[in-house]
């Protein structure tokens, strides 16, 4: 055999192994939430039906690549946190709304109710919320801070998230105005965060990592991360703010174009049953330790859920969305 | 570049060519279809994801949700330029550019002459050290370095940290700091392979004339790797530009805003901000074409072509005592970019949380085992990351010594062209080009109902892998191409031998080294390869940087690191399989003593080259 017959070879070869067939599973699930992987093999397990998982990364980079994707989404099912992005992907037609039957065959707790949105964007599977992380190592028993407020006296140690990149991180800062005012919260921010390589950070892990290296005394952190970090053993806990919190439903949404609305019936119908929601809590990890709002459906041992709420008003935060995020972006991120 | 730049008579025949029987179809394919093919391959895998990208700097509705427009608008570049931070994160890129493109060129270039000319001890075994370097990848050592010096990091638990140092890291210095210790061995890489084609007749001649060795290298050997090291600074600059792995750690926590976190940050929403991260992408590109085109107008002369049949390897300088002063030095490069990074991950792998600092009731060994166990997820994504690595490997080294040949017979305008579009395309952060390739293969019309590559599948992500690596690839193969003296294949061409038969059995064996550098390099850097991994991750399942990140991200940085440490394990394995059995076979010993004309060696050396 001559070389060019080799080279020929090995490189048809190579091009045959490149057009090994495209997947042609039942469902494909985009995500950005620790317990999908379990939730899909137990959904596998029980009905037989296949799912493939696309997990880019953070909640941003899942967005950014639906973004890319525009009007011809590659996915069946999309879950992620923050209600307001799924409205905004359903207004753009990218989801369809989800059927009303799918709801009805739910039993949701109140919370779980309040959280269902108008226009069927999404189903909300579970939900979080924001607290204040604190790093016991750092911070004497008697220093703890109770409100948001109270965060002024760690000025230039405080970790937070950017709202440009976290969608948890802006429904955090429309309810902060929300409960202590445009203006005074917006002065309130402004003496807090005075550290800019601690308040623009890009994910929940930084600012843990910002809390449990010490570089931050209190981080503003989703609450699930927390309690994760919790169980792990490391030296921090959460404190609720007496302003209230403001929930971070999880939900799932349905793709425009899918072409298997069966299985994502039957997909959503397994994630609220029992064994669903059990495979939810099947691991150690941020998303595991949610808020469940199905009737019957217990928290992860350790997590808190007595929790003061206070309603966020979605029109408000929309309508300034863009204003606020840049402005958070100019006075603490660059 | 003038290492790429050559003319004169030889050319002239080899361009005229000859039309016998031999040359058949193939050859007058090469010769018109050549040009046509090299641009039609960069047009494809590099030029239209890009021109997608950058043209909605002045579109911004192409690509919009809701009613896409092709209208023409400057509101995205105004916007750009008005907002205060982008000004900032241009002057950061700049400075931070030079100063690593500085630094590291003069580092890397110091360790290639003390490793290939000088007789260290255990000159071998540190001469793998960029290697291993190069293995790691920037996030990871970003990471180390995080873990490492944050105020309640491993040195600082240690109590090896002063304070002010550590505060002094996050910023400026510290970045130039863990770029030059990144970054040296491309410049290790570029300089030595320079230094390894010089072959030491004109250094032999000039000490036969009675030069001293200071002399010989500001005279001779200088001005002849003047082009190897204007490349490397070159190269560091656009690496540099558009590295993300340090960008959205140390910078990130330093507040020392860069480009290319400047285009994530605008990329990372729904929907996205694309004019925004068209219009930086945009600067980001002519901040790199500025330098290459300022080298090229700065510099035009002929290239040397020096590796003929005839070279002697290089004669080693006998250091005396200084000799363990030199190896101290490598040493502690070694401990620096290597060591210790590795340690920390390796640490971060064994440990069950950070917090708790390096204390015996801490470690466990869970995560490394989740690694290592079949049938994980975290084994999965090792598998087949591996395999995407190897035939990226394949085809980006294959199409790049085609390519080479095509441009080394070429005009030197498509040659400049060509290197420029190379140059540039390292500068664009993997992240322009995943997006760009969605925008291509799932949105443009025609594109998004081929069946192979398609979107979704890990054919598109091989591609994707293939552009990110070709420009490499093109540079290391091109240099070696450059340097070979057009009269071996002349000679076998007057003897009528086709060109298919003149690459495979002249110019292939000749610059074999050259391609497996090629081969090795993009294999490895695609196992770790991050953005397009991202962008383009197949329905199938995700290759294993996706899946690090992801743990990361989702603050599992133990089992992350685990899989860190077995891929670098893996990947370093599978290039020393493939790299050993090579230079054994490939390479002439080299002796401290007189080359001796007629040992068995030397003949051999003569034979192989």
């Amino acid at each position: 055999m001559s070389v060019r017959t080799t080279f020929c070879l090995a490189m048809g070869l190579s091009t045959l192994a490149m057009a090994a067939p495209a997947s042609a599973s039942d469902l494909v699930l985009y995500d950005a939430l620790d317990f999908a992987g379990p939730v899909a093999k137990a959904f596998q397990a029980k009905t037989g039906l296949t799912v493939d998982i696309v997990e880019p990364g953070s909640t941003g980079e899942t967005l950014g690549k639906i973004a890319a994707e525009g009007s011809n989404p590659q996915f069946d099912i999309v879950w992620l946190d923050g209600s307001a992005v799924l409205e905004r992907m359903a207004a753009d037609h990218v989801l369809q709304a989800v059927p009303a039957a799918a709801y009805d065959k739910v039993s949701f707790t109140d919370l779980g109710k309040s959280l269902i949105p108008q226009s069927h964007a999404f189903l909300p599977t579970g939900t979080s919320t924001t607290a204040i992380e604190v790093n016991t190592k750092k911070v004497a028993a008697d220093k703890m801070p109770k409100s948001w407020a109270d965060l002024q006296s760690f000025a230039g140690k405080v970790a937070a998230k950017d709202p440009n990149l976290s969608g948890p991180a802006y429904q955090w800062l429309a309810g902060f105005f929300q409960t202590n005012g445009l203006d005074a919260g917006k002065a309130l921010l402004a003496r807090t965060l005075t550290n800019k390589s601690l308040s623009g950070l890009s994910s929940g892990g930084k600012v843990n990592k910002a809390v449990l290296t010490g570089d931050a005394s209190v981080g503003i952190n989703q609450d699930s991360a927390i309690f994760s970090k919790i169980a792990a053993g490391e030296p921090v806990v959460a404190v609720y703010p007496s302003e209230g919190s403001v929930s971070l439903p999880q939900g799932l949404g349905i793709s425009a174009k899918t072409q298997h609305m069966d299985a994502a019936e039957k997909f959503i119908a397994f994630v609220t049953s029992a064994e669903g929601q059990a495979a939810m809590q099947n691991g150690d990890d941020t998303d595991f330790f949610y808020i469940p709002i199905i009737k019957g459906i217990d928290a992860k041992p350790g997590r808190e859920t007595n929790i003061t709420y206070t309603h966020l008003d979605d029109a408000v935060a929309s309508a300034h969305e863009t204003e606020w995020k840049q402005w958070y972006k100019t006075n603490f991120v660059q | 570049m003038t290492i790429l730049q050559h003319s004169g008579a030889a050319a002239f025949a080899r361009g005229a060519g000859i039309g016998k029987r031999s040359q058949s179809r193939l050859s007058a394919l090469a010769r018109h279809g050549g040009p046509f093919a090299v641009y039609a391959v960069f047009a494809l895998l590099i030029g239209l994801p890009l021109a997608l990208v950058l043209v909605q700097a002045v579109m911004p509705g192409l690509f919009a949700a809701r009613d896409a427009s092709n209208d023409l608008s400057l509101e995205p570049l105004a916007r750009v330029f008005n907002a205060p931070y982008v000004a900032g994160s241009v002057l950061h890129s700049l400075e931070l550019g030079m100063l690593v493109a500085c630094t590291t060129t003069a580092l890397g270039g110091a360790f290639a002459v003390l490793v290939q000319r000088c007789d260290i001890p255990g000159r071998a075994a540190i001469s793998m050290v960029p290697w291993l370097v190069f293995l790691t990848p920037s996030y990871l050592k970003a990471l180390a370095w995080v873990l490492l010096m944050s105020s309640g990091g491993y040195l600082a638990q240690f109590g090896l940290l002063p304070l002010s140092l550590g505060s002094a890291f996050f910023g400026l210095g510290g970045l130039v700091f863990v770029h030059t210790l990144s970054l040296f061995p491309l410049a290790a890489f570029i300089i030595g392979s320079a230094l390894a084609g010089l072959g030491s007749e004109l250094e032999d001649a000039a000490r036969l004339s009675g030069a001293a060795p200071f002399r010989i290298w500001l005279r001779i050997n200088g001005p002849l790797l003047a082009p190897a090291i204007a490349l490397s600074f070159i190269a560091t600059f656009a690496e540099v530009l558009s590295d993300f792995g340090l960008a959205s750690t140390i910078a990130r926590m330093s507040n020392f805003g860069v480009l290319t976190y400047g285009i994530y940050a605008a990329a990372s929403d729904y929907p996205v901000d694309f004019p925004a991260a068209g219009a930086q992408a945009l600067v980001l590109l002519s901040l790199v074409l500025l330098v290459v085109v300022a080298d090229r107008l700065l510099r035009r002369r002929a290239d040397p072509r020096l590796i003929s049949g005839r070279a002697r390897p290089a004669r080693l300088y006998r250091l005396g005592k200084w000799r363990w002063l030199a190896m101290a030095a490598a040493l502690t490069l070694t401990f620096l970019a290597l060591a210790l990074p590795i340690a920390a991950i390796a640490a971060r792998a064994l440990t069950q949380t950070l917090g708790n600092g390096l204390v015996w009731s801490n470690f466990t060994a869970a995560n490394v085992v989740a690694a290592l166990s079949l049938n994980t997820a975290a084994n999965d994504g090792l598998l087949r990351s591996l395999f995407y690595a190897g035939l990226t490997a394949l085809i980006a080294s294959s199409l790049a010594l085609l390519l080479s040949t095509q441009l080394d017979r070429a005009g030197a305008a498509l040659r400049s062209a060509v290197v420029g579009l190379s140059l540039g395309s390292v500068a664009i952060p993997g992240i322009v080009l995943g997006f760009g390739y969605i925008l291509v293969w799932n949105r443009l019309p025609g594109f998004r109902d081929w069946p192979f590559p398609h979107y979704g599948d890990g054919s598109l992500l091989v591609m994707g892998y293939v552009a990110a690596a070709l420009p490499y690839c093109l540079v290391v193969i091109l240099s070696a191409i450059g340097q070979l003296a057009p009269g071996l294949t002349d000679a076998a061409r007057l003897h009528g031998v086709g060109p298919t038969r003149r690459l495979l059995a002249i110019t292939l064996p000749l610059i074999l080294l050259s391609v497996v550098t090629a081969f090795l390099l993009t294999f490895i850097r695609t196992v770790f390869e991050l953005p397009i991994s991202q962008m383009l991750i197949p329905q199938s399942g995700p290759p294993a940087p996706t899946l690090i990140l992801k743990l990361f991200s989702h603050d599992r940085d133990g089992l992350a690191s685990a899989i860190a440490l077995v891929a670098m394990a893996a990947a370093g394995i599978g290039a020393a399989l493939v790299w050993y059995p090579l230079q054994r076979f490939m390479r002439p010993r080299r002796s401290v003593a007189r080359v001796d004309a007629g040992s068995p060696q030397f003949v051999k050396a003569e034979i192989l080259s």
